[in-house]
């Protein structure tokens, strides 16, 4: 079969996207800043355990939609959501959601490594302390392993976990991140840009940990290498001076794009 | 959408493996004609030159298969960019394959030509050539111009040519069966029967990836063919 000659791998076709449910559901989703509208109308099914990957030109509302997800948006002076996301069924922005609790539920990761000034092993604690998930010692313990595990960064931390975690090399720094992200046990997992500030090496084992990942987490990244995007997702979500253009199989959208702008896009031609 | 690409170098690029696609697929239909006329003509001069002209499309087949290597190795082409330049590779294997039909051809009129063979069997042979000759033209127009329609109805003929092939096959088999001394001929007739039979596969082939580069998909698997045809025993 000549058309589906590119493949993301094997661990792709192991569970058939229809398998898993839907974690997050977004219908005519827009963002204004001011009173200028940069997200026109977007309607995306996120589903869970699967990484969905968001590209585009810079500018065309890519990560304005990622933070909508986890209400980061908030935090901008002036801007304003409407239409309606629900985190399995429930309004991501109703009133009676804690912000706080939300973000715990949405983590996410940031395009340049941020650790927190602390040792390793505080950056980790940090979120399950305020979230009160664990109180003994034994528990933050065993979180920490965890979740540095998960991430990847056990082997080489842990004989080193008072340190300070700024003291990591930069795609170190990154999966601490992500294992800070992991703690507090979120469901879904925001990355933006997570490896553009990362060298190839680092940035392959970060998407070999995207790929693990995906087994627990249901995974949103933005990217402007579409190579990767390619490589580490299953759906791929292509936005356009503010519009989604085109969402799909990410082995579709590669090899066969059904609009000619997302065609432009991925093949780098004048659109 | 605009053609060009932002990178202007990788247009050129792109139009360059079109062009060696081109010019293959015009030195494979001049080998099958050539073979064509030196078979009519017991031309055993023609014949070796031929032989000896298959070694350019070889040469062209490399080129194109190092093409693309770097291609993917260093554009990481992808869409309908990455479908030109799969089937461009694919395509370049099919047109060597009918340049060495074309060489086979011409070798076995060369041993032919110390042969009496009998006329009328060259005839149906001509027919089957005619056809063969008339789909790779369209194929290969068809590629040039990226035109689906052309390269559907390419792919729907092919059955004509395989008619015309079981016609070949059952009217060489009487000539054998009528005059045992013929065998040797009509062995060799029989075999360049079928070398340009399947010259009329490789150009079904090569519409086939001239649809998937346009469309991403595949025609399907309706093509008419003709029904058992070939010889049974009665």
């Amino acid at each position: 079969m000549i058309a589906t000659a590119m493949s993301n791998g094997a661990k792709a076709d192991a569970k058939p996207a229809a398998e898993h449910d839907i974690k997050i559901t977004g219908r005519d989703v827009r963002v204004f800043y001011g009173d200028k509208e940069a997200l026109h109308g977007v309607d995306v099914d996120l589903r869970d355990r699967e990484v969905t990957s968001l590209i585009g030109p810079s500018g065309c509302g890519k990560s304005t939609y990622l933070r909508c997800l986890n209400r980061m948006n908030d935090t901008i002076a002036g801007c304003r959501v409407t239409g309606s996301l629900m985190l399995d069924g429930k309004d991501i922005y109703d009133k009676s959601i804690d912000v706080v609790q939300l973000r715990a539920r949405v983590g996410m990761v940031f395009q340049k490594p941020n650790p927190f000034p602390k040792s390793i092993y505080e950056n980790v604690a940090y979120g399950p302390r305020i979230h009160g998930i664990a109180s003994s010692k034994a528990d933050f313990d065993a979180i920490v392993e965890n979740s540095l595990r998960k991430a990847g960064l056990w082997n080489e931390a842990k004989d080193r976990l008072d340190q300070p975690g700024t003291g990591l090399s930069g795609g170190q720094q990154q999966r601490l991140c992500i294992a800070r992200a992991i703690a507090v046990s979120p469901e879904v997992i925001l990355m933006d840009e997570p490896c553009s500030a990362l060298d190839p090496i680092a940035t392959a084992t970060i998407e070999e940990l995207i790929d693990e990942l995906r087994e627990n987490f249901a995974i949103v990244i933005v990217t402007h290498s579409m190579q990767q995007a390619a490589r580490v997702s299953q759906k791929t979500a292509f936005f356009h001076l503010g519009n989604l253009v085109e969402f799909g199989e990410t082995r579709q959208i590669f090899t066969n794009p059904v609009d000619t702008r997302t065609q432009a896009y991925i093949t780098g031609r004048i659109g | 959408m605009a053609n060009q690409h932002l990178v202007k170098s990788f247009d050129e690029e792109l139009r360059v493996l079109d062009a060696r696609i081109s010019e293959m697929g015009g030195l494979a239909e001049a080998q099958l004609a050539q073979a064509l006329q030196a078979l009519r003509e017991r031309d055993t001069a023609l014949s070796e030159a031929v032989i000896a002209a298959d070694v350019r499309v070889d040469a062209l087949e490399h080129d194109v298969q190092d093409q693309v290597l770097q291609m993917l190795a260093l554009r990481q082409p992808m869409a309908v960019d990455l479908r030109q330049i799969l089937s461009a590779i694919k395509i370049a294997g099919h047109l060597e394959r009918v340049a060495d039909y074309a060489k086979n051809t011409a070798k076995r009129t060369i041993v032919l030509a110390r042969t009496p063979i009998p006329t009328r069997g060259v005839g149906g042979i001509e027919r089957v050539g005619r056809l063969a000759q008339g789909s790779l033209k369209d194929a290969l127009d068809a590629f040039a111009q990226r035109d689906l329609a052309r390269a559907r109805a390419v792919w729907a003929r092919d059955e004509e040519i395989d008619d015309a092939y079981n016609g070949v096959f059952r009217e060489l088999l009487t000539y054998m069966i009528e005059d045992p001394r013929t065998i040797t001929a009509c062995t060799h007739l029989m075999f360049i029967a079928k070398n340009i039979e399947r010259i009329g596969d490789h150009v079904t082939n090569v519409v086939e990836l001239v649809g998937f580069r346009v469309t991403g998909t595949t025609f399907g698997d309706d093509r008419p063919k003709s029904q058992g045809a070939m010889y049974r025993p009665q």
